[in-house]
This record gives C-alpha cells, structure tokens and sequence, in this order.
C-alpha cells in the first residue's frame, strides 16, 4: 500500500512502534510528538492519513483534529485512544474520523485500520476528483473559444491563461492538457508558465476571494497581522479555500493603492486603512 | 466642446474610488440634477490627483478650491453653500497637520507647491477616458511634430540633447538606447513600454497610465517613429485593471481619430499597438525576462550582450522603455532640449515622480525636480513624520534599493548622488520609516520578496539570496551568533558580483544598506537579544515605565489579552506571562510610558536598572 501517514503522539515509543509496523508495508511514515508540530508538518506537507493521540500535554488531539477539520478536511484522522467511551471519542466522531485504535492494539489492528483508512480517503479524492472535470466541461465552448480567437498570434500562451482563468477562476490540470493539447505544445510547458506567474493559480477560488497586500507601505503598517487575523477567522492558509467555497485567501505584492495602506481587497473592493481587530466585520460583509 | 460655469474634477484614481469616489460622483451628479444646476456645473472623473491618502478629492475650477476626504452625505451640503450660495466649505478643506486654518487652494497646500508637473501635467485637468480632453492640452502635437516635419536622427538628437534617462530604475540614457537600435538591421522592430511596475510601495506607473493613457501612446509614437519600429507593446499588471481599461479605451480612441494604425497622420509611417498583461513576476521588470514572458514563456533573464536593441523581442531590435520614460517625451520633442534641461542636474535633467508612502503626514503621488534635497521631500511635501515620531530611514528603489538615514538627508535625489549611499534612485518608492521600524525586519522583508520572486536560473541569486534570508530569520528570532554580519557582507558581495540579472546583482542592496548605517541594530539583536524598536517579538518585552506613566488606563482597555493591570492615576503593570507582544499598548500610550526591553530582561536574576517594574 502507498500512503504518506503522520504520527502524533507524546510517547516515542508509540511513535516507533507504528513506524515498525507499517513502513515494511509499504507507507510512508513520519512521527511527531505534539500537535503544534503536527500542524507545521501538515502545513508543509503532503499526508494522506494523520493518526493521533488524543490525550497530550499542550494542544490535544481533539484541537489538532477541529484544526484539521477546518484547514485540510479531506485529511484521513485516526484517534488512538485508551478510552473509546469516553465523550472525546463522540466529539471526535464528529468531526467524521474514520476508526479510533484502542490502547493496548495489536500490529494487525493497527494494519487493518490504516488499510481502511487509507483506501476511504483515496476514494473520496477519487469522488472529489470530477469536480474538476466537471467545471471545465461545464464551460468547454467559452474555454474553446478564447484558444481559438488566441491561438495564431504569437505569445498566445499567457493570454489564453489569463481568460480561461478569468472564465474557470482556477486552472486545474485538465484544463491544462486541453490548452496544451489545442496550441500542440508539451504540457510541461504550458505547466512551467502556469507555476512561473504567481497570478495564475492551480486551486480553485472563493465565491468571494481576498488578497491581503503584503507591499512595502502595507508591511511596515502590520500587514501580517491582519493576514493572521483573517487566517484565524476563516480557518485557512494562504491559498486556502474554505470548505464551503464561499471564501479563498491568498497574498498579494503590493496592488499600488500605497496611500489606503493596509490593504484587503475583497474581489473588486479594495479596502485601505484596515484595522486588524475590524477584519472579521468585513468578512462579515460578504457573508 | 461645451462651456460650464464650473468644473468639478472628482479624482477617480484606484485609491479615491477605494476610498468611495464613485458614490461621491453620483450623489454630485443628483444633487446638481435635483437643484437645476447640471447645466452650468459639469462633474469630471479625472485620473489620479496623487494626494491619495486624503481622498476623495474633488477639485473645483475655475477657483482651484481643493475639497478632500468627501462622503455622499456631505454633497447636499456643500452644493448648497459652494454652488448656490457661493461660499466655499472650510470643513471640508484641507488643513495642515497640527494647524487649525483651512487651507482652500491645491496650489497653497505644501504637499503640491513644491511640485513641478511635467509628466504629470496632466493630473487630475483631463478625463482620462477622452482624448478629446488630452488634445485640447496640447495632446498629439508633439507626436505631429515628429512625423511630419522631423527625421528619426533629428528626434533622437532632441531626445540625447535632454539627457532624459530611463526612469524605471537603471537610468540608461533614452537617447542613447534609441539611436543603438535605429542603427540595427532587422526587417520588424519592436517598440515596448514597460508598465510591469512590481517594486512593493511603488505606484507612480500606474497613475500615469490611470490619469494620462495618451500620453503613453504618443511616446511610443515618437520613440517607433525614431528607431523604426512598427509594432508596438504595453506590458501592464494584470493587477492593474483600471489602468489596462483606459489605455485599451485610449488606443481604440487614437486608431479612431487616425493617430494609430496605417499611415498616421498621412505621413506615411504605420504603428500599431497592443496591451500584453503581465502574469505577476517581479523579474519581468527586467528586460530580457520581460520580452520572453511576451513570447508566452516563463520569464527568465538571458544573459546580455547581445542587448535587445539588436535582438531583443522574437530576435528582433526591440526598444523597452518605462511608462514615465515615454510621459517625459511628447513634451522635450514640444519644448525642446534645453526647456528639459532646464530643471535638474547636469547629469540627472528633468524632473522624476516618486511615489511616497510610509510614515510621512502626505502620502501621495509628487513629481520633483531632479536634484532636489531629501530633505524637502520628506518634510515640506511629506509634511514631516506622523504623530510627531522620530524619522528613521527613507527607502529608496524598492527590493533593488537601500535605506538612507537622517545625516544623508540632504542628498540632491540624482542618480549619481543616490547610489553613493548604497541606495538607488529607481523607479520611484520611496517609503519613509520612522523609528518604530526595526531595520533588520526591513532587510528581512525586502529578502523574503526577492528570495521568493528570484527566477531560479542562476544559482548565485536563487541560492545565495536564500541563504541570506535564512541568517536574517535567525538574527530577528533570537538565534544570531557572532561573525553572522560579516557573512551576510561576504555572501552579498559574491551575489552582486555573479548574479545573471538585476535583480540578483542588486538584491543585496537593502541588507547593505542597513548593515552600513544601522549595524548597532543588527548587534543588538545578535548579541543583546533586543529589538529595541519592539518589531522582532521574539527579541523584546514590554514594560511600563511606572515614572512616565500616567496611570490613564488606555493601554489597559486596549490590551486584547487583558494583561495590564492597575490603580486609576497609578502606575500600570503588564503581566508577561499573558503578554503576546502585540505592541498595541505600545503604540496606544501617549506618555511614552511603554518600554521595549531585551528578551530577557526578567529571565535574568540581576533585572537592569532602569527597569523598576
């Protein structure tokens, strides 16, 4: 089986135990002894799978669980508990956990379980996959058209980007192949210009989109600190989106509005003077 | 064109109508309909004024009665006293920081009277979405001019004889770059203009392009006509929306009127032009990246020679001019040479627009002679430093520049002048920082943009300026050591030498700047383990000074984390253990009462003597 899996648990032993287990088989296994080091590595990495304690000292399982529901909810959770009865494991059941490992458990339960878990989490990406799919369909001819219009004037590439996003609000990867497949060059290419720009973008976007200016005039008036305050509000990362689409957030260099200084652009409204203590009323606004 | 009793100029710049301009307009428009005075008194979107921070502004004329910060509600109001009754509104006048009395004129207010406009002339007089508007100031005379009655050798001579120098930043001779490519061969030559303005904290480009789109499209005009050219690109921001509109607006306007297209103006010569929207990458604001992010690619540098005036766009001899380069022309080909002369230094002529944010009272747009003291900048047109804070260093040259401190202060803004400091003119920011800024956090910043915007082609500026930023992160969050300034000196040098393109060979500059005038900060954060401005959270802690306070409170109601404590009229305390550095009791306190101390300062047993908390 392949699966990147991450470990938390204050207890090395724990940690190594699993490690034993299931690299053999296959996974790739990293451990971590806190939650707030959780959340940095899953900040910085790919994991299809977390399986956590839920008693540790410092942040616990069940925050670093509503953490995950929040920012990454198509993360796999796995709760290893001594106390499948207790009320945490009904607050984790929640937050849709797929299987709890109760302590003492033997190397096949923790075998099985991670096979479940991880199969349940690869088919839901395969469920969530179409999405894709199904937006570009939804707008092929306005997509087959701009290529068409761009297509024999030279440096059509970037252009053609630029309106597709405009029409898809994101540029998927087969969206890519299409436009790739259409000007007949390698997808590498057209790839190597999508990650180049940092305007165009691979996720999809918010109904409402925010882009908080990290300029010069706007960092030196505690730009970071609304862009903390906004993360926290909406519980997601830069580039994030937010479960019910209705909120992406990503940062921008400078937007030139330096007078207005900070700066949140909301869509089209841009925003100046922001007080990090009033960003949730603006959010509110969009609701 | 029709005669009004009045011309309201509303400034619909992207920071006024940020700041609510369009409403303002219409509710101007309904009250002047309501009162049946919409056929005397016209209102007018013009492009940006420049004093942005003050917006809305609406400007009346013929009187020059300068209205500033507008709201709807208030136009009832003010049409009622200015317009019926005929007595300007002092509340809704400008007033000098600290003073009472209303200043009514724009040409009175500080912020512009030390201002010459030359490729700004046109701010804030025209509506930039008519070009009818744009000839009646003289608009495509001087492009007439150059086609019908001048030879390309004679527009290039005029353009050398002005000095006039790239004003994007590395202020390469105009003249000089024109006359290379007009002597290249080649069957199709390129004319492009450079609007990809990515320096954080600059927006000079984009006002020029928002306020005065024509007068883009008639430099290019001259500087085609001059080399030969026949195609002709923009490269804006896609960031710039409102900009890309109104140059679209002005270029389907000039093909309408015969001033773009075949055989302008019957004189035989033929240019057309595009807009091209940039994608966001800081790097194609060079020029080789810049023409291959035109050919669709990714926009990586190449290394020169061969220059793109032999081969430059598609192999071809290409010109790339900035937005404020072609705004200076259409005047020197009207005026001639030695008008442009006139204003400036022997090597730096003309004048030059910066864009001045930061800690200064008048934030805005400002066009100055060359040669100009940085000192009036700042404190006659930037009105000095907000809320009477101490001036720390004036940034100059965005990510490319350095920081200057106050005993430079009266160095003449020249290219020459500038880069003695270690700085750059470049393309126009200048943000002002005053001593609440930590310099190590400023160098830091600037490295987190170019580390992040570096191409990746060559290895010294991908690597190196990575290298750089990590020893920056570690001085600012407490884990400095001995011989760290030295190396960020050492790596800097090598960088500089051996990067592809400028933006490696000058990333460097902001740390050596710092390094050069504000080295006791970067000793005290390595070997105090103190931010003395209290930026850098891991490296301070506040206290408050129980003899400077007051004991009114503010810093208790405004503390989020409810950590301070204390007796009305008594001396507060900040409880360290709640305390998240947040600084907003800093910043709150008007006796100055808050202290930044080092990170340890109540870790140690022996507690420093000032402190007496």
């Amino acid at each position: 089986m392949e699966g990147n899996i991450l470990i938390v648990d204050d207890e090395e032993v724990v940690i190594k135990s699993c490690e034993r287990i299931l690299t053999p088989e296959g996974y790739n296994v990293k451990g971590v002894t806190s939650a707030r080091d959780a959340m940095e590595m899953l900040k910085n990495g790919e994991f299809d799978l977390v399986i956590t304690d839920l008693k540790m000292p410092g942040v616990d399982g069940l925050e670093l669980i509503h953490w995950i529901h929040k920012s990454n909810p198509r993360l796999g959770i796995v709760v290893i508990t001594g106390y499948p009865s207790q009320e945490s494991i009904k607050e984790a059941l929640e937050y849709g956990i797929i299987d709890y490992l109760p302590k003492p458990f033997s190397p096949q339960l923790l075998l099985d379980v991670t096979e479940k878990a991880i199969n349940a989490v690869k088919a839901k990406k395969e469920e969530e996959k179409p999405i894709e799919v199904a937006d570009v369909e939804a707008k092929y001819n306005e997509i087959m058209e701009v290529i068409r219009k761009n297509k024999d004037k030279p440096g059509s590439l970037i252009p053609i980007l630029q309106q597709t996003q405009e029409i898809l609000g994101y540029l998927p990867p087969t969206v890519q192949r299409l436009i790739a497949k259409e000007l007949n060059i390698p997808v590498s290419e057209v790839h190597g210009v999508v990650s180049f720009y940092s305007f165009f973008t691979m996720k999809p976007k918010g109904k409402h989109n925010l882009r908080v200016c990290l300029g010069t005039a706007c960092y030196v008036k505690r730009a970071n600190e609304i862009l903390a305050k906004i993360k926290e509000v909406l519980g997601i990362e830069e580039g994030g989106i937010t479960k019910d689409r209705k909120f992406s957030l990503e940062t921008v260099r400078c937007l030139g509005a330096c007078g207005l200084a900070p700066v949140v652009v909301v869509d089209h409204d841009t925003h100046g003077a922001v007080d990090p203590v009033k960003v949730e009323d603006i959010i509110k606004k969009y609701e | 064109m029709e005669r009004y009793r009045a011309n309201l100029m509303l400034c619909g710049g992207t920071g006024c109508i940020a700041s609510g301009s369009l409403k303002v307009k219409e509710a101007l428009e309904e009250e002047l309909r309501k009162r049946g005075l919409d056929k005397e008194i016209v209102v007018t979107l013009t492009g940006c004024n420049g004093f942005c921070a003050q917006g809305p502004l609406l400007i009346v004329h013929p009187d020059e009665i300068f209205y500033e910060k507008l709201k709807p509600e208030d136009i009832s109001y003010l049409v009622e006293e200015h317009f019926v009754k005929g007595r300007p509104v002092e509340k809704f006048m400008y007033r000098e920081p600290g003073k009472k009395a209303a200043v009514p004129t724009m040409s009175e207010i500080p912020f512009f009277k030390h201002q010459v406009l030359r490729a700004l002339r046109n701010k804030g007089l025209i509506d930039p979405e008519s070009i009818d508007d744009y000839i009646a100031r003289d608009g495509y005379m001087a492009a007439a001019k150059a086609l019908l009655e001048m030879t390309p050798e004679q527009i290039i001579k005029e353009i050398k004889d002005s000095g006039l120098r790239g004003r994007g930043g590395a202020g390469f001779p105009t003249g000089l770059k024109w006359e290379l490519c007009a002597r290249a061969q080649g069957d199709q030559k390129y004319i492009l203009c450079n609007g990809d303005e990515g320096d954080p904290g600059a927006f000079m480009d984009r006002s020029i392009m928002e306020a005065d789109p024509h007068v883009v499209l008639e430099g290019m005009i001259i500087g085609a006509r001059a080399i030969g050219a026949t195609k002709g690109y923009i490269y804006v921001r896609a960031e710039y929306p409102l900009a890309v509109r109104r140059l679209q607006l002005a270029i389907d306007q000039a093909k309408e009127y015969g001033l773009l297209g075949e055989n302008i103006l019957n004189s035989g010569f033929s240019l057309d032009i595009e807009i091209y929207q940039g994608a966001g990458a800081f790097v194609c604001g060079e020029e080789t990246a810049l023409m291959r992010s035109l050919e669709g690619k990714r926009g990586m540098p190449i290394p020169r020679p061969p220059f793109p005036v032999n081969k430059g766009l598609w192999g071809k001899p290409t010109v790339l001019n900035n937005v404020e380069t072609y705004a200076n022309i259409p005047q020197i080909i009207l005026n001639g040479a030695d008008w442009f002369r006139s204003l400036g230094t022997e090597k730096s002529t003309g004048t030059k627009v910066f864009a001045l944010t930061g800690a200064v009272n008048n934030i805005g747009l400002i066009e100055v002679p060359m040669g100009i003291p940085l000192r009036t900048i700042i404190y006659d047109i930037g009105g000095g430093i907000k809320k009477g804070r101490k001036f720390k260093a004036v940034q100059l040259g965005g990510p490319s520049g350095g920081c200057i401190p106050e005993h430079l202060l009266d160095t003449p803004v020249t290219y020459e002048d500038i880069v003695k400091t270690g700085a750059i003119v470049g393309s126009g920011g200048m943000v002002v920082m005053d001593d609440s800024n930590c310099m190590v956090n400023v160098a830091r910043f600037f490295l987190e943009f170019t580390a992040d915007e570096s191409c990746g082609k060559c290895p010294p500026c991908r690597i190196g300026t990575r290298v750089m930023l990590d020893k920056l992160i570690d001085i600012t969050e407490g884990r400095g050591k001995e011989g760290d300034i030295e190396l960020l000196e050492d790596l800097s040098k090598d960088i500089i030498k051996t990067s592809l393109c400028g933006l490696g060979q000058t990333a460097p500059n902001p740390v050596l700047t710092t390094i050069r005038y504000f080295r006791d900060e970067y000793e005290s954060h390595i070997h105090e383990k103190w931010c003395k401005a209290g930026v850098c959270r891991e490296l301070s802690t506040f206290y408050i000074d129980a003899e400077a306070c007051k004991g009114c409170g503010v810093c208790a109601r405004a503390c989020p984390q409810n950590a301070i404590t204390g007796e009305k009229k008594k001396p507060h305390e900040i409880n360290q253990e709640l305390c998240i550095k947040c600084r907003t009791c800093y910043e709150k306190c008007k006796f100055g009462a808050v202290k930044v101390g080092p990170r340890d300062m109540f870790k140690k047993e022996k507690v420093g003597e000032e402190v007496k908390v």
